[in-house]
């Protein structure tokens, strides 16, 4: 049985390039400077990837200031609103309001994903690229509905006529689905909420857009409540545990990103020995997004993940 | 001692002039002496204090003018943290997230000298001095050293127990405790509450506690159990919707949140107004200190100066209606008192 090293979700974005950014955004470099420093980024991170060892990648999200920005931004129907926690951690996300049936805008999503498979192509042709985007169960747990008689009707509609039409323009064999919300619910440190989305909704939209692309849904923050079949399913082994249910091909999130402590590989090997019977194809991975972590410990974490690799 | 009614002040923080910033980078760089640092800081301070004065603010404070950022100014000066590099907190807002690599202790004063010197200079009787609490401190840092987080934040909380003893024998009368993390954990509420009133056992003073961008009906819960004077709660962030868990502020003090620190568009004073009287319908007047939402850091300095002024009249307005009912001023309570 093969364990693959692989990355989910976001790198922490580089100081630099963050100050290229703001640079941007108050009008003192133009867009071309700015897409150059993206690219550039993206090839010194893809770079760093494929010397950890690991071999399923993501753009790292450099271009993405939270799991749902700037896509919220490309979605009719939707406001952005004021800043709410990101779950428990101090780290803060943008909100998408609902003011109406919620559909796709044209989005430079499928473009960005193509230059980071041209960059990927150049550095390190034998890794696999997944592209990010939010799950429409985790959307719609995020979002303040002001518009759909249910948040089930929304997480529906997310899928149906926001990510089916994008997930259909990205040129990657496997799209990952951020869905925190399958195995968190969403806290109570971050508002009251007493709607809820059922298990076999969640199950069954996701499902569905499986049946689009290959998907990796990666879950964290917990054990997942919904085990949809036909993905790969990425659990957080750190703050959770296998649910029942899941066989074949599984992520495992074994490195813990939320602590700068460092693991140790033999007792991480250890719990791998014990799992590898039931899957015929482990990915190892951070247990949650690496912005948890100041960048040095995070490729510190990636270079451990990439030591896991092999048979 | 009697305060108007509505005290005016701050939550902390202010944007920092251009000309400091530029210190902290010449200091960082070894370019700048310490000595010709710490004045360029106390210089930032007294003009900063002063702009909160001319917005006409009752109780201002510096705008953390000599602090880097809220933990990390705390956790370099408690021995047994160390960094790694700065982590992101939203867009391109990054802080230096600290671990605890061993047992944490109270080796020098955190904020002493920085009181003593706002109090010199300032013109008003009180000032608000902002830290950042135990359970914040503890939650927005790694632990690599204690075997459970409530360890890692008792030991925080003792360390600032001497620090704020040592401003209450100082003349400090108004400490602001910071804890936007409090109810980061909803499971860990319970024990952090204690943890908090372990950092101002034995103080006598008026301590308010700060919390933003939370769920308030969880810390509603809590209300009764916190021994603090006052809440300074966020609320033009969310558009003053959904104030109900404020049945349950029954005796303490609410710091009232009505300017938006993270939007750059300056309320007007009838919109303030506007949102005072609707919180009446929950807390008494004579409850009420009117605040910004959070520090005020993010925000250009001219546009942070402009919120506080419309803020201030704001109050003004209501002020004059409270008149009529003969409502003038409150006394300043402190933990005496509750």
């Amino acid at each position: 049985m093969r364990i693959i090293p692989a990355l989910i979700g976001s790198l922490p974005r580089p100081l630099g390039l963050a100050k290229k950014i703001e640079l941007y955004n108050i009008g003192r470099l133009s867009e071309e400077k700015l897409e150059e420093k993206y690219r550039e980024y993206t090839r010194r991170a893809f770079e760093k990837l494929r010397e950890a060892g690991v071999k399923v990648v993501t753009d790292g999200m450099y271009r993405w200031d939270d799991i749902f920005n700037p896509l919220i931004r490309y979605i009719d129907g939707v406001e952005v609103n004021g800043l709410f926690k990101f779950y428990e951690n101090n780290f803060f996300y943008r909100s998408p309001v609902i003011k109406d049936e919620v559909s796709l805008l044209d989005n430079p999503i499928p473009k960005w994903v193509n230059i980071a498979k041209e960059i990927l192509e150049e550095v390190y042709p034998e890794a696999t690229l997944k592209a990010v985007l939010p799950g429409p169960v985790t959307l719609a747990y995020h979002s303040l509905n002001e518009y759909y008689e249910s948040l089930e009707a929304l997480a529906r509609d997310y899928a149906e006529r926001v990510l089916a039409p994008l997930i259909k323009e990205l040129e990657v064999e496997i799209v990952e689905l951020q869905e925190p919300a399958l195995a968190s619910e969403l806290s109570r440190a971050t508002r009251e909420d007493e709607v809820h989305i059922s298990k076999e909704i969640a199950r069954v939209v996701i499902e569905e857009l499986g049946k689009l692309r290959k998907l990796w849904v990666v879950t964290y923050f917990g054990t997942p409540q919904v085990v949809p079949k036909g993905v790969i399913l990425n659990v957080d082994l750190v703050e959770g545990s296998l649910p029942e249910g899941v066989s074949g091909e599984v992520g495992l999130g074994v490195i813990n990103a939320r602590e700068t402590k460092m693991e140790r590989t033999d007792r991480i090997r250890d719990r791998l020995l014990k799992l590898s019977g039931n899957f015929s194809r482990i990915y190892v991975t951070p247990n949650t997004l690496l912005d948890f972590l100041p960048e040095s410990v995070a490729w510190r974490k990636l270079r451990l993940l990439g030591r896991l690799g092999g048979e | 001692m009697e305060l108007p009614i509505l005290p005016t002040s701050v939550i902390g923080s202010y944007p920092k002039p251009r000309w400091l910033l530029r210190q902290y980078k010449l200091y960082e760089l070894g370019k700048i002496s310490e000595e010709d640092f710490k004045e360029a800081v106390r210089d930032a301070s007294i003009a900063v204090l002063r702009e909160h004065e001319r917005a006409r603010i009752d109780i201002p404070w510096d705008g953390e003018m000599g602090r880097s950022e809220m933990t990390e100014y705390f956790t370099a000066k408690i021995h047994g943290f160390r960094f790694y590099g700065p982590i992101r907190v939203w867009g391109n807002f990054y802080f230096n997230k600290a671990s605890a690599v061993s047992k944490l202790e109270y080796r020098e004063p955190l904020v002493l000298d920085e009181f003593r010197f706002v109090q010199s200079v300032t013109t008003k009787e009180i000032v608000k001095v902002p830290i950042t609490g135990p359970y914040t401190l503890a939650d927005w840092s790694f632990n690599e050293y204690y075997d459970t987080k409530e360890d890692f934040a008792m030991d925080l909380a003792k360390i600032l127990n001497k620090e704020f003893k040592l401003l209450e024998e100082e003349g400090a009368k108004f400490i602001q405790i910071d804890e936007p993390a409090i109810l980061n954990h909803p499971d860990e509420v319970e024990w952090a509450v204690d943890v908090v009133n372990r950092a101002v056992k034995g103080l006598k003073i008026k301590v308010s506690m700060h919390v933003c961008y939370s769920n308030y009906y969880l810390l509603a819960d809590y209300f009764d159990d916190l021994k603090v004077t006052q809440f300074a709660l966020e609320f033009a962030n969310r558009n003053f919707r959904d104030m109900d868990f404020l049945k349950k502020l029954t005796y303490q003090e609410l710091g009232f949140g009505v300017v938006d620190v993270h939007n750059p568009r300056i309320e007007s004073p009838e919109e303030v107004a506007r949102a005072i009287r609707k919180v009446f319908k929950y807390i008494e007047p004579e409850r009420l200190y009117i605040n910004p939402d959070c520090g005020l850091k993010l925000l250009s300095r001219d546009i942070a100066y402009r919120k506080l002024v419309n803020m201030v009249k704001g109050v003004e307005i209501v002020r004059k209606e409270l008149e009529r009912e003969e409502k003038t001023s409150i006394p300043f309570r402190t933990l005496r008192d509750i």
